[in-house]
């Protein structure tokens, strides 16, 4: 194939933004799954017409293209995996307006999450998705990606609170999809089929973002269990008692003694469970749900129980769970974070599943994760390299797949398909349900030249 | 043929090749993204901190050499080392870029500045043209400015200046805020004088490691002669040089206590020695990479200041360990001065949102950027923000003179 689009590029934005060097394309080849693929050219793009040429340009030379955020990602979703263009969103980074009647902000596609909520703490308001990556992802990866967090149980993930969208569809076209009203039955629910559609369907340039006031009290809880059996149950009982928290976080006995290693802050090494419990809302009706949690907590044999109130206890009660995933980084030289989710009444079984996967091949796992939601993170402490540890993390990677779906459960809760899962998605989806995901992708994307060969399962036997 | 084995021969000698398991641990996931000045100014995945681990492990597995590109990519760095505190797999960010530093040295792909910096301090032994006689020009506007009384043949305590506030004007009030408050607290001190050689940190920062040794061994005989207990410094890199690089590079053992000016004020404030009258006004400071995450130096700072009755302190909103660099660190103001820029304006703006009367800082270095910076922002924000030294600040309340 000619590559002589690169002219063209250079007219379509500043010729310092179309970016050929070696050295500086592979820095836009890899992501957090740390999988490498060499973009052909990058670009960086500052508005929605100049994104809206390169499509156009794109089609006419059947280039790929693959928007790419902070390359934050877990599944692979910002990779070039046919080469073609890396289509830099960053540099869209405007908060373009905040509406604090309608609790709706209004930003471009390459804002920092974390910058939303930065930029309406003054008005006592807040962003709630907060996905582990918040300080570095952007807004408009975390809409591809329908990314979620830790709050997820109270306050849902990223698609809750995306109003409307400004879109580049894959053959040129700047659409806006969606309404800034409370509700809208207008049409097919587009917001939410490009949220979570993995960059594969159109690039996001902006978006109207729901807000909520910032609740009045917070209390975190510390709360310690002999095996995660009894904190799975205090899990299910808390929510029985009708009490949803804000977070409700388990980390289980590997990662309790890598956080242990790597802070020294005291932890009992000898305990299987811990959960850290926040409830936020009204003054009173806080202390109301505390009380039911610590008496959940209890009855279900809590071994010990702390309580938090101040923005400092909490932060300290916070420090352990915040360690679990750089702890476990630091034991084995690959860290391969996965995020299958069940029902949360399932939650023990799949605890006990990965446990069983973990023995069979000798692996260790370690398990924290978003307990109100079931949506845990099994994370498999490797070293790629080798290729027999390569092999053998392959197999534990699809036997608890496996077992995710034996429960009911789903592939993925909130990294997305990607290109890590893309081989696993007929393991959930029906044959008619794929093939139609494959007629919107073409209605969508004649040419498949959007993000190709994301969430792409080969249907073979 | 014979330039391909000679290539071959450095290539077999670079020391990141040595480095895969550091260099794996890095797994891309981004977080530096969000800490790293140079990153957030360029937004460009080439000079983040991930994005130079990726160019190294390139390297590390011969997919790359080391060009011209990669050596801009590797010199644009503040050294400011936020991203390595903030690393959740905690990669040795400052290490892996010394060390490719060292190697692009070797292969002689660096800025042309470094080979200036070299041979100023070979010849002169500071970091400018002037003589090394130079050294303490600056006290001539004192009451007593005799060379007799600075440099003695013996004295309890050394002030080692550094090379900044030796030679440039813009910081003379450092050392002269020093001088009078070490008097003032009738301590025996002296100064090195002529002996007092570049600490060598602009070289060992910039991969240099061949001079390091002998300006090591040079000023810490120079010590010994003054037969001193303590030798305090004012400059954070000097420190850290001291400190934590000197004993890695020479034999010749270090016998008496280190302190930065910040601990020792604070040392001579809590034995009474200094005495300190009431200010008044709004007091914020900023944390020095150097002095804060590179040498673990937050508190005394703040316990100095706040022992000044009548001051109000308010902490930066990135403070201790999550301070943002000035912009002035790791020699970026010239390899890319407009970026260097950019960096100390973003710091003047945390610092103008405090709304504090003063920012304190303890570091010629930081004290000047965030002075240009500040007044760049004049115009713009009426912003009437002074900005001192610590030892400045002091003297003020030995004083008793309002700012």
């Amino acid at each position: 194939m000619e590559k002589n689009y690169i002219p063209e590029l250079e007219q379509i934005v500043n010729p310092e933004d179309v970016i050929t060097s070696f050295e500086e394309r592979l820095t836009y080849s890899y992501d957090s799954t740390r999988l490498e693929y060499m973009p052909d050219v990058v670009v960086k793009v500052q508005t929605a017409e100049q994104v809206s040429r390169i499509m156009k340009l794109a089609n006419d030379y059947k280039i790929p293209v693959t928007p790419r955020g902070a390359a934050t990602g877990l599944s692979g979703g910002c990779l070039c995996v046919n080469g073609g263009i890396s289509l830099v969103m960053v540099e869209m980074n405007k908060i373009l307006d905040i509406n604090p009647i309608d609790l709706l902000a209004t930003v471009e596609a390459g804002v920092i999450t974390e910058n939303v909520g930065k930029a309406v703490e003054h008005l006592n308001l807040f962003y709630p998705p907060d996905p582990g990556s918040m300080k570095s992802s952007t807004i408009g990866g975390n809409i591809a990606e329908n990314a979620g967090g830790l709050r997820g149980l109270k306050y849902g993930v990223t698609k809750d609170y995306v109003n409307s969208i400004e879109i580049v569809l894959p053959t040129g076209e700047i659409v806006n999809m969606g309404s800034n009203t409370v509700k809208a039955v207008t049409g097919y629910n587009l917001v939410d089929l490009i949220c979570g559609s993995e960059g594969t369907l159109g690039i996001i340039t902006k978006a109207t973002l729901g807000l909520l006031p910032v609740p009045a009290d917070r209390v975190s809880i510390l709360a310690f269990f002999k095996d995660m059996t009894d904190a799975a149950k205090t899990v299910r009982d808390i929510v029985a008692e009708g009490v949803i928290t804000a977070t409700l976080e388990i980390v289980d006995k590997v990662t309790i003694n890598a956080i242990e290693d790597f802070l020294k802050i005291g932890l009992d090494r000898t305990v299987g469970a811990m959960l850290l419990i926040e409830v936020d809302g009204q003054k009173g009706a806080v202390e109301i749900e505390a009380d039911i949690v610590l008496k959940v907590c209890k009855s279900n044999n809590a071994l010990s129980v702390r309580e938090a109130k101040s923005a400092q206890e909490r932060d300290k009660l916070w420090e352990a769970r915040r360690a679990a995933l750089s702890s476990l980084s630091r034991i084995r030289p690959s860290t391969i974070l996965e995020d299958a989710t069940v029902q949360r009444s399932k939650m023990v079984d799949l605890i006990n599943a990965v446990n069983e996967i973990a023995q069979k091949y000798k692996m260790m796992i370690g398990t924290f994760g978003h307990a109100g939601d079931g949506n845990l993170h099994p994370t498999i402490l490797t070293d790629l390299r080798i290729p027999e540890e390569a092999e053998k993390t392959e197999k534990v990677i699809e036997e608890i797949f496996k077992a995710t779906i034996a429960l009911g459960g789903t592939l993925s809760g909130e990294h997305g398909i990607g290109i890590t899962k893309a081989q696993y998605l007929k393991l959930e989806l029906s044959r008619p349900v794929y093939d139609l995901m494959g007629k919107i992708k073409s209605a969508f994307d004649p040419n498949n030249i959007l993000n190709p060969e994301k969430m792409k399962c080969i249907w073979s036997a | 043929m014979e330039s391909e084995v000679k290539i071959k021969s450095k290539k077999d000698k670079y020391k990141i090749l040595e480095k895969s398991d550091d260099l794996y641990n890095c797994s891309r996931c981004g977080t530096c993204l969000a800490y790293c000045p140079i990153y957030k100014q360029t937004l460009n995945e080439s000079f983040s901190p991930r994005g130079k681990m990726s160019l190294l492990e390139a390297i590390n597995k011969g997919r790359l050499e080391y060009t011209d590109k990669i050596s801009e990519k590797l010199f644009t760095c503040t050294t400011c080392n936020l991203c390595k505190g903030e690393c959740p797999s905690g990669v040795k960010l400052d290490e892996m870029i010394n060390v490719a530093k060292s190697d692009l040295i070797d292969a002689g792909k660096y800025p042309e500045v470094l080979d200036i910096l070299k041979a100023r301090i070979k010849q002169a032994y500071n970091i400018t043209f002037d003589s090394n006689a130079g050294r303490f020009d600056w006290v001539k506007p004192l009451p007593e400015s005799s060379p007799e009384k600075y440099v003695k043949k013996k004295a309890d305590v050394v002030y080692f200046v550094g090379c900044v506030s030796s030679f440039s004007p813009r910081s003379f009030g450092i050392p002269r805020s020093i001088v009078q408050d070490l008097d003032s607290a009738k301590v025996d001190y002296t100064l090195l004088g002529e002996e007092e050689w570049c600490c060598g940190f602009p070289l060992i920062n910039s991969g240099i490691k061949d001079v390091i040794g002998d300006l090591a061994k040079h000023n810490i005989e120079a010590v010994k002669s003054k037969n001193a207990k303590l030798l305090v410094l004012s400059c954070p890199s000097c420190y850290h040089t001291w400190k934590h690089e000197y004993q890695k590079y020479s034999d010749e053992k270090i016998d008496f206590e280190i302190l930065h000016i910040s601990q020792y004020l604070l040392r001579l404030i809590k034995e009474g020695k200094i005495k300190l009258n009431s200010l008044s006004g709004k007091v914020t400071y900023h944390d020095p990479c150097d002095l804060g995450r590179n040498s673990g130096i937050y508190e005394e700072p703040r316990e100095v200041i706040k022992s000044i009755p009548g001051l109000d302190f308010v902490d930066l909103a990135s403070n201790r360990k999550l301070s943002n660099c000035c912009g002035g660190g790791g020699n970026l103001e010239s390899v890319n001065q407009a970026l260097a820029s950019k960096i100390a304006l973003a710091k003047a703006d945390e610092i103008i949102s405090t709304g504090a009367d003063i920012v304190v800082t303890s570091c010629q270095q930081c004290n000047r950027t965030i002075d240009s910076s500040l007044k760049k922002k004049k115009k713009e924000t009426n912003t009437k923000i002074k900005v001192m030294d610590l030892p400045e600040l002091v003297l003020q309340s030995v004083k008793g003179e309002e700012i």
